[in-house]
């Protein structure tokens, strides 16, 4: 598989949770979702950048919500993962699970 | 949170990412300021607000000169070219004690400090930046033919005249160089 499909930690962990989120997933219920889940603190800023990259790369697309008064009167930016982002997803997880074949017994050691 | 104070927000964040993406963003954290203020203190919620805000703006910055390709290879360049001071500095002080004739420490001068830190320069801009070595030997171009102008006595005619064309030539040297090792 080319080097370039492989996807970074912060970006699995991104698509994951559109992945989860479905029609729900936008900025702010990316960035939740990812602390509930990991316990990782993350900016919005973060989310937005990765999100970005990964849509320069289409492996997520985008379209603008309708505004709402708790938002200020803002739209809401809505993302939903393309095909070839679940492609390079699953391909960066099993590479990840082929990796780690056979050493959980040295983690447990650790 | 003070209407004055958002506007500000807005217009930084529009600058550093697509108008829609920075929209998008302001009506997050306030969506979200909005469910914390109704389950925390209004002074923890603001700490948090601003927290996410100085958070998010490295990382803003740092995909927008991404973005703005064009922009980075300018800093990457000339930040190459403030390194080559340092560098070139180092080797000068190094090799200086070695000669007392003053034709021999200009030859180490031009030839060895300056060539060899611009080459690496050259190197190491174009490894992070493919255009960042040849917007480097502009910039040494245009920074020895200045001094020429502005200070022309400073140094002997032949001294600025090497600087200026092996200067230049260096970091293209270098760049080739850089190629070369990322073919094998």
């Amino acid at each position: 598989m080319p080097r370039g499909e492989f996807l970074g930690s912060l970006e699995q962990i991104v698509m994951l949770a559109v992945v989860r989120l479905g029609s729900d997933a936008y900025g702010m219920t990316v960035r939740r979702e990812i602390e509930e889940r990991t316990g990782r603190e993350i900016s919005i800023g973060a989310v937005y950048a990765t999100l970005e990259r990964l849509e320069a790369k289409g492996y997520v697309s985008s379209f603008t919500g309708e505004p709402t008064a708790e938002r200020g009167g803002r739209a809401k930016r809505h993302f939903e993962v393309e095909a070839a982002g679940l492609q390079a997803l699953s391909a960066s997880q099993e590479a990840l699970k082929n990796m780690s074949v056979g050493l959980s017994r040295r983690w447990k050691r650790a | 949170m003070s209407p004055s104070t958002l506007l500000r927000a807005q217009w930084l964040l529009t600058w550093l990412m697509p108008s829609a993406y920075a929209e998008a963003l302001l009506g997050d954290l306030l969506e979200e300021r909005r469910l914390r203020l109704d389950a925390g203190s209004p002074a923890g919620v603001a700490r948090w607000y601003w927290i996410q805000l100085a958070s998010s703006l490295p990382v803003l910055i740092w995909a927008s000169m991404y973005r703005r390709s064009s922009f980075l290879t300018l800093v990457i360049a000339v930040a190459s070219y403030l390194a080559v001071g340092g560098v070139a500095f180092v080797l000068r002080t190094a090799l200086s004690p070695m000669t007392t004739s003053m034709f021999a420490r200009t030859v180490i001068d031009v030839l060895l400090c300056g060539v060899i830190a611009m080459t690496a320069a050259g190197y190491v801009a174009a490894l992070l930046r493919p255009g960042a070595a040849p917007l480097l030997a502009v910039l040494v171009l245009v920074g020895a033919s200045l001094m020429m102008v502005l200070d022309p006595d400073s140094v002997p005619l032949w001294y600025e005249g090497s600087f200026l064309v092996l200067g230049s030539l260096a970091p293209i040297a270098g760049a080739a160089l850089s190629r070369r090792w990322r073919k094998a």
